[in-house]
């Protein structure tokens, strides 16, 4: 696993940004990470966004990092399940300054398990470090919290002072190549995912 | 709504309009008859009744009158009042409409107009009509709009801007000479550059000149008119305001989405974040906290309208479309536009369970695979790369749909640069919902002739989705591309060279809408029905209604029905088992 590949053929990872309604600071975890920039005021993020980032490694291997932006309100929930499909990472982001969107982080996680199964690295972000002093959230909740649902590896991060956002993306990375085998390998992920056939019926049809 | 003119409508004559009703009254047919299950409007049990206030409901014996109020704009909050009439006089109103008045008596009947006094912007610079305007823009870094000009998100300089608002500005001038003279010959004569509350009625012409965009200070006034705005309003007088009153302390599920997302409506815009033009020597703006009239107005639109239509409540994308529709209109006429838009143009795209988003992606993709087959070979695939089947986009929306429903949501609004958006809704008011299939296609064809998509496609065609992304990436950012509005409306209805998407229809549209979303409701009420069964029997019920060819991966992008996917592939056998006893028992 760990012996250096031939990269003639780039690698991309998928990665997909989850976390509540809005404003946790998914779009500026990826700015800050992909142009080193920070704005006070992001436009919400309708739908999905895509962009992608070349990453270059020590031992001179390059990944592609391909990041799913999502929208943090409720309702988009229902087009996640494509999100997240053969993702290989999830970053399930919170702010540490709302304690909401940590309490609602097991939902992001449910849906991504329900999509992937084990087959996927889960990372748990609290963001807006920098608003220490307005904390919610305290980091040895994040840290548990993230121990309890078995993600890879928790985080706080500041997007705005530029805190430890490398460091994340750093950390997704070399968390990677276990992965390869299993990403490839498609075909076997039906049999581990878990079934769930609870009816998401719509409320508004009545059946006769 | 930002005074771009100089003049806003705050007084209008109580005068009214009998023109162009029968082809305005069709065109509303033309997206209000759906006769879809998922289309489907009943008022009443969908929206909040406020019923008694409707007792100032006037039908007229003519429904396609258009009329006018003295009284529409209003502010809720403590600002000063508008120097407008604070209620119009109703009675009086409809006696003249029992009068039809010709245009030619209706050009000496101008509204008087005065300036808004409730707006904290001093420093507009919004002066279309003459050259002074232009230069003020020139050395602004604000468009005549107040977003900024450079945009690392459209990958756009204020150079290049500016290069490109030079000619474009020549272009605009032009055009709005046509507009005076088509007005003219319309006995709608325009006093001291006023914008006009009427416009010529629907005509060949005057889908022309709108395709050719309407002058920029004119906007509001004109989507309004054509839209159906007036109908609406005068049909619910007093109404936005009492909605106003009601909800004015709420605070709900709702709310609280709306409260995170008023700020992130248009930070790049001085009229939404007041950040970007404090300026040291102008400290006042510090006083209300970054807090601008226009987000004020916002909040107050967006919360009346979840109030109004609880099937929706409020929809991120909303706060653009409402965001773009203050800075063009006063805000009780910009809620009756939100609320035409989502009734009657893209009905469901925004409601809870964004069904009107599938419906509507699933007639784009048809229409892709019919009209661009080339472009359908590429992204008509699903996420392993294989070809979609015939019937698949009924429940299986390739993933290119996810870079294309934002492109509905938010009718374009921060997809299209902000001129190019613009153009596109002074047709879409006009023309209604076929406006947006019939620009997405262009797009998506424009897109597909891009050699770097034909780069990227010739590396990634038939291999994983992750090389597909990258495709989906570059559809994703185009568009943003796109300064060059005249380039995208002429090569959306030119019929020369194989472009030109103008001949597919709202009847086309429509059919399609009610076959997919006929298709869906059908899979749907399959799935409930099935609730009380056993999860083996309901995996055999909904095999056996599919197509024999789509069975094997009927995994559904949008989550149809996905948990029953799950079990079908987990074991193939055990579903082919149930199904047989199924069919037996049947």
């Amino acid at each position: 696993m760990s012996s250096a590949e031939k990269t003639s053929v780039l690698r991309k990872y998928k990665i997909v940004f989850l976390g509540d309604q809005s404003a946790v600071g998914k779009t500026s975890l990826i700015t800050r990470f992909m142009y080193d920039t920070f704005d006070d005021q992001y436009a919400a993020t309708i739908g999905i966004d895509f962009l992608s980032k070349t990453m270059y490694l020590e031992d001179n291997k390059t990944i592609r990092l391909q990041l799913w932006d999502t929208a943090g309100q409720e309702r988009f929930r229902s087009l996640i399940p494509s999100y997240i499909r053969d993702s290989h990472v999830a970053v399930v982001c919170y702010d540490i300054t709302n304690r909401k969107s940590f309490q609602n982080l097991h939902k992001w996680i449910q849906d991504v398990k329900s999509e992937r199964g084990e087959d996927v690295i889960i990372v748990i972000v609290g963001n807006k470090l920098d608003l220490n002093a307005r904390r919610q959230v305290t980091s040895e909740e994040g840290e548990e919290y993230a121990k309890s649902v078995g993600a890879s590896f928790s985080i706080e991060t500041s997007t705005k002072a530029n805190h430890n956002v490398k460091l994340l993306f750093k950390k997704i990375a070399s968390s990677l190549p276990e992965f390869e085998s299993t990403a490839q390998n498609n075909s076997s992920q039906s049999e581990t995912v878990e079934i769930n056939v609870e009816p998401s019926a719509p409320e508004s049809s009545s059946c006769c | 709504m930002i005074d771009m003119s100089n003049v806003t409508g705050i007084a209008e004559g109580k005068s009214l309009t009998a023109m162009g009703n029968k082809d305005h009254v069709d065109h509303l047919k033309d997206e209000g008859d759906i006769p879809l299950r998922h289309h489907e409007r009943t008022g009443s049990n969908q929206t909040n009744n406020y019923s008694v206030l409707d007792f100032y409901e006037m039908d007229s014996p003519n429904p396609g009158a258009e009329r006018q109020f003295g009284n529409t704009p209003k502010r809720f909050d403590n600002d000063p009042v508008s120097e407008g009439e604070t209620s119009g006089d109703v009675t009086d109103d409809e006696q003249e409409h029992e009068v039809p008045i010709s245009p030619a008596n209706i050009s000496n009947n101008i509204p008087s107009q005065h300036s808004p006094k409730d707006r904290d912007d001093t420093d507009v610079p919004l002066q279309f009509d003459e050259e002074l305007g232009f230069s003020s823009i020139t050395g602004s870094e604000f468009d005549i709009y107040g977003f900024k000009k450079s945009s690392s998100y459209h990958g756009i300089s204020r150079e290049e801007y500016d290069k490109w608002f030079l000619e474009y500005h020549k272009y605009t001038q032009k055009n709005r000479k046509k507009w005076h003279l088509l007005m003219k010959n319309n006995g709608l004569s325009i006093l001291d550059n006023n914008t006009p509350k009427r416009f010529p009625p629907r005509s060949n012409k005057v889908k022309k000149m709108i395709r050719k965009g309407l002058p920029p200070e004119w906007r509001g006034s004109a989507w309004f008119f054509y839209a159906g705005g007036y109908e609406k309003l005068n049909k619910h007088v007093g109404v936005y305001e009492q909605i106003v009153r009601d909800t004015k302390n709420i605070q709900n599920k709702d709310t609280e989405v709306i409260e995170r997302d008023l700020n992130r409506t248009f930070p790049d815009n001085k009229y939404f974040n007041d950040l970007l033009r404090l300026k040291p020597q102008t400290t006042e703006y510090g006083k209300n906290e970054g807090e601008t009239q226009i987000i004020k107005a916002l909040r107050r639109v967006l919360v009346a309208f979840a109030h109004y239509q609880p099937h929706i409540g409020y929809c991120q994308s909303l706060n653009f479309l409402a965001g773009l529709l203050l800075l063009f209109m006063e805000e009780e006429k910009a809620f009756w536009l939100l609320v035409i838009l989502t009734e009657r143009i893209i009905p469901n795209v925004h409601s809870a369970d964004l069904e009107g988003v599938h419906t509507d992606q699933g007639v784009l993709m048809l229409c892709i695979k019919e009209y661009i087959p080339s472009l359908w070979s590429v992204i008509g695939r699903n996420y392993d790369g294989e070809a979609l089947g015939e019937d698949a986009v009924i429940s299986k929306l390739p993933p290119a749909s996810l870079v294309t429903s934002s492109w509905f949501m938010s009718i374009f609004v921060t997809v299209l640069p902000v001129e190019t958006a613009l153009r596109v809704w002074d047709i879409l008011w006009y023309e209604g919902s076929k406006t947006i299939f019939r620009i997405s296609l262009t797009i998506c064809k424009l897109c597909f002739e891009h050699p770097e998509f034909q780069d990227i496609r010739s590396r990634s065609i038939g291999s994983s989705e992750t090389e597909q992304i990258e495709l989906y990436q570059f559809m994703q950012n185009y568009p943003k591309t796109l300064q060059d509005c005249n380039l995208l409306i002429s090569s959306c209805y030119k019929k020369i060279g194989g472009y030109g998407f103008g001949s597919l229809s709202q009847d086309e549209i429509n059919q399609c809408r009610h076959y997919i979303s006929k298709q869906r409701s059908k899979l749907q009420n399959k799935q409930l029905l099935s609730a009380n069964l056993s999860r083996e029997e309901r995996n055999s019920l909904i095999s056996s209604s599919l197509p024999a060819s789509n069975q094997e991966d009927y995994s559904d992008v949008y989550e149809f029905h996905k948990p029953i996917m799950s079990g079908v592939r987990w074991n193939r056998n055990l579903s082919t088992k149930m199904k047989r006893k199924f069919s037996k028992k049947n």
